[in-house]
């Protein structure tokens, strides 16, 4: 009971240590804008496309509140539709724990105005759909504010990336090729097992 | 007076097609009243050294020389069946530990191929674009196959032999596994992983090889390390394919790609360990089925009458049952702990592949101790110590499973994992320690009933906790250990009635080994001579009554002179 007692109070213990130093997703500000090319619903080929991303601070909130602002990274993130009974991309406000951006875009140092640039989506993003968001950092590299390309809901603005299946004529030649290799080495087998049989039998 | 009236008998042409253990049979008409079997037979072989016939063991007479070219012949010492009565690990002789070798390896290549995909998910996942229930329904298809396969391979060992049904089998499910990677849905991929998920029934073959090669006393042993180190190949898949895949990767493969290229080495071990079997192995100690049935040495037996005798036998069905919860829960366990790991202790996905793969690799000591174990318990207490041996080491497995859903800490979780691992594998193989002794002449579909019902236990109890979201994953292994200790209660009503049960001793009236074998053969049969494998093996497992085997008494049907 003692022990059971003294697991559970560790245990507690290391989940709030967790807690208290980790960031919630819910605390930051969103204070960057960003804005990427693909439309509504675009489907974009991974390896190919690119993808133009702008973003700025948000000039409307009091001036200062980006002077921690040291670093930027974009993230491609998943839409909700794409999270549905993966219990691997879910959202948690805990920023350590969120699983709702997976694939690293870029990593900008901080300015607030006319920033662009253009990514090629890379070839081991899956098939989804995804919206894009970009993390402030400041010098002790901790999240500071956000901004992203859908609305706080996640509804509009997003686009899907048609993944490369990974396969290749040659490996589909391979499989069969060495799928038919097998069952004609079967056949070989019944074969020499009844020629083997039908010889004792004649000795 | 010995001598000269068995050199008449036994003065063969090589060309002869009688069998010499008829003939040893005829010549061992055994006068005197207290004359067993075992002795007549001794005093036949002393006999046939003093009537020097040296001449017959030149001739081309398969078998029936006397004892020393016997034993000259195998590396192993034999009993009369020819069978292995000691286990070498370290000898790759043929025939015994030869079979021994290539069924344990072509086993774990079918266990890698079936478990290949699990450490991989992370990357399939995405390039398939699977939702958790499809990976949860390619898991289960991935066990269902093998339920059905593995009777259907108990049929095939019986009419077949092991050697061909194993290398047959293995052949016909390797294309699967080169197919996984052209697979590009989740559909294709539940039908690659059902399909692949057949060459577990390559189990029964195994264990059906061990049976026919190695005596009572070692076969709990064979069994153990046979299916124990094969096995071993679920937990070794979660290093292996990890590996092979970062490997792939690094040389300049996406990660799209390189997972479909890591499939064809599970492939090709399989393909390769196949060929092994087909052109290295032998079914008996004395030759394969096919020669045999042809030569008349041993008779091709009747598919009907070998399925009624194994469904009818109750001691089939409830082996069938507890081996769901043993086997099964081990199935079940190399499915889901990863995950379980990785989400409730937040570990990284290769530390929890480590922790996964060791629930896997126990079974290199594990599954074998339980075989011998059984073997040791058998020694001394026979039939009944290997029940109750068997009784005690899976319900401990069950309460530990208990323990592990409710332990909370990373450290803690991992011990007692290990320790529910090393009990439910030991109770694998205490059960095929007794599934020999069920049925002689039906052994292999009483194998493939036993081997099936662990497969049902594996579909069973993922169905039931989990899928979905009705349990959390904690709450289903608790679960799922207060089933396997309710479902291990029933190992209490299997009953022989010539050794006992675990509450009860033998029958009053006097029942032998000879009386319960030979009631798979009716009178007709037993005319045709068919019988006489079943004869010897009930001679041999004279050595379950433990130690009361000095005073075993005669038995009432069939006389001593109609057989060796």
């Amino acid at each position: 009971m003692a022990i059971q007692g003294f697991l559970v109070v560790s245990l507690l213990f290391s989940c709030l240590a967790a807690t208290s130093y980790g960031l919630t997703f819910s605390s930051l500000q969103e204070s960057l804008i960003v804005t990427a090319s693909p439309k509504h619903g675009q489907v974009l080929s991974a390896g190919e496309d690119n993808i133009v991303v702008t973003w700025s601070f948000n000039k409307s909130l009091a001036a200062g509140t980006d002077s921690s602002y040291k670093t930027v990274k974009f993230k491609l993130c998943y839409a909700p539709v794409s999270q549905q009974d993966r219990a691997w991309r879910k959202t948690e406000d805990h920023l350590n724990k969120d699983k709702t951006c997976q694939h690293n875009i870029v990593t900008k140092p901080y300015s607030s105005s006319n920033n662009t640039f253009t990514w090629t989506v890379e070839r081991d993003v899956p098939t989804a759909t995804y919206f894009i968001r970009a993390y402030a950092y400041n010098s002790a590299d901790h999240e500071v504010a956000y901004g992203q390309t859908t609305d706080a809901h996640k509804t509009t603005n997003l686009f899907n990336v048609q993944a490369i299946s990974g396969r290749h004529v040659s490996l589909d030649i391979a499989s069969i090729c060495f799928s038919a290799f097998s069952v004609v080495s079967l056949f070989g087998f019944f074969f020499l097992e009844n020629r083997k049989a039908k010889m004792s039998q004649a000795k | 007076m010995w001598p000269s009236r068995l050199h008449k008998k036994l003065y063969v042409t090589p060309q002869s097609t009688i069998s010499p253990f008829k003939l040893i049979a005829q010549a061992a008409e055994c006068g005197q009243a207290d004359c067993t079997r075992s002795q007549s037979v001794l005093r036949i072989w002393k006999s046939l050294k003093l009537a020097n016939i040296q001449r017959l063991s030149n001739m081309e007479v398969s078998y029936g020389a006397p004892p020393e070219s016997v034993q000259k012949k195998f590396a192993l010492p034999v009993d009369s069946e020819h069978k292995a009565t000691e286990f070498r690990l370290f000898s790759v002789a043929a025939p015994h530990m030869r079979a021994f070798h290539l069924s344990w390896v072509s086993f774990f290549a079918c266990f890698v191929s079936t478990f290949a995909a699990p450490p991989l998910l992370p990357i399939i996942r995405d390039d398939l674009d699977l939702t958790a229930t499809d990976i949860g329904n390619a898991g289960i298809a991935a066990v269902s196959g093998a339920a059905f396969a593995r009777v259907a391979m108990g049929t095939a060992c019986d009419l077949f032999g092991p050697r061909l049904a194993s290398s047959a089998l293995t052949l016909i499910t390797a294309p699967a596994v080169y197919c996984t990677a052209i697979a590009n849905s989740p559909a294709s991929f539940i039908l690659v992983r059902f399909f692949t998920g057949f060459s577990l029934a390559t189990f029964v073959s195994t264990q059906f090889w061990m049976s026919s090669l190695f005596s009572s006393k070692v076969v709990g042993t064979a069994n153990g390390v046979a299916g124990g180190w094969g096995n071993l190949g679920g937990g070794a898949t979660q290093l292996i394919m990890p590996l092979v895949f970062d490997l792939i990767h690094n040389i300049g493969a996406t990660k799209f790609t390189a997972w479909r290229i890591a499939f064809f080495i599970p492939a090709l071990f399989q393909t390769l360990s196949a060929y092994g079997i087909f052109f290295l192995g032998q079914d008996l100690p004395d030759g394969n089925y096919s020669q045999l049935h042809k030569s008349g040495d041993k008779h091709k037996d009747n598919f009907s009458q070998v399925f009624y005798h194994a469904i009818t036998n109750y001691r089939g069905w409830i082996l069938a049952l507890t081996y769901g919860y043993c086997f099964g829960v081990e199935l079940t366990i190399d499915n889901i702990i990863a995950q379980y790991f990785y989400d409730r202790f937040n570990v990284n996905l290769h530390t929890a592949g480590i922790i996964a793969a060791s629930f896997g690799l126990a079974n290199l000591f594990s599954r074998p101790a339980g075989g011998i174990l059984s073997d040791i318990m058998a020694k001394r207490y026979g039939m009944r110590g290997r029940l109750w041996t068997l009784w005690i080491v899976q319900t401990l497995g069950g309460i530990f499973c208990i323990f592990l859903g409710k332990v909370g800490s990373l450290g803690v979780s991992i011990a007692v994992m290990i320790i529910f691992s090393v009990f439910v594998q030991a109770a694998c193989g205490l059960t095929f320690g007794i599934v020999p002794f069920v049925s002689r002449r039906s052994l292999g579909i009483v194998s493939g009933m036993t081997g099936g019902g662990g497969n049902v236990g594996a579909v069973l109890t993922q169905v039931i906790f989990f899928r979905g979201s009705r349990y959390s994953t904690e709450t289903g292994i608790t679960l799922m250990g207060i089933m396997i200790i309710c479902c291990s209660l029933v190992i209490m009503s299997i009953y022989f009635p010539q050794w006992g049960g675990m509450f009860c001793g033998p029958s009053s009236k006097v029942t032998t080994e000879e009386d319960y074998y030979m009631s798979e053969w009716n009178s007709a049969e037993k005319e045709r001579g068919i019988h006489m494998a079943s004869m010897k093996f009930s001679e041999n497992s004279r050595s379950e009554r433990g130690r009361r085997v000095e005073s075993a008494p005669t038995p009432i049907n069939g006389t001593p002179s109609t057989y060796v």
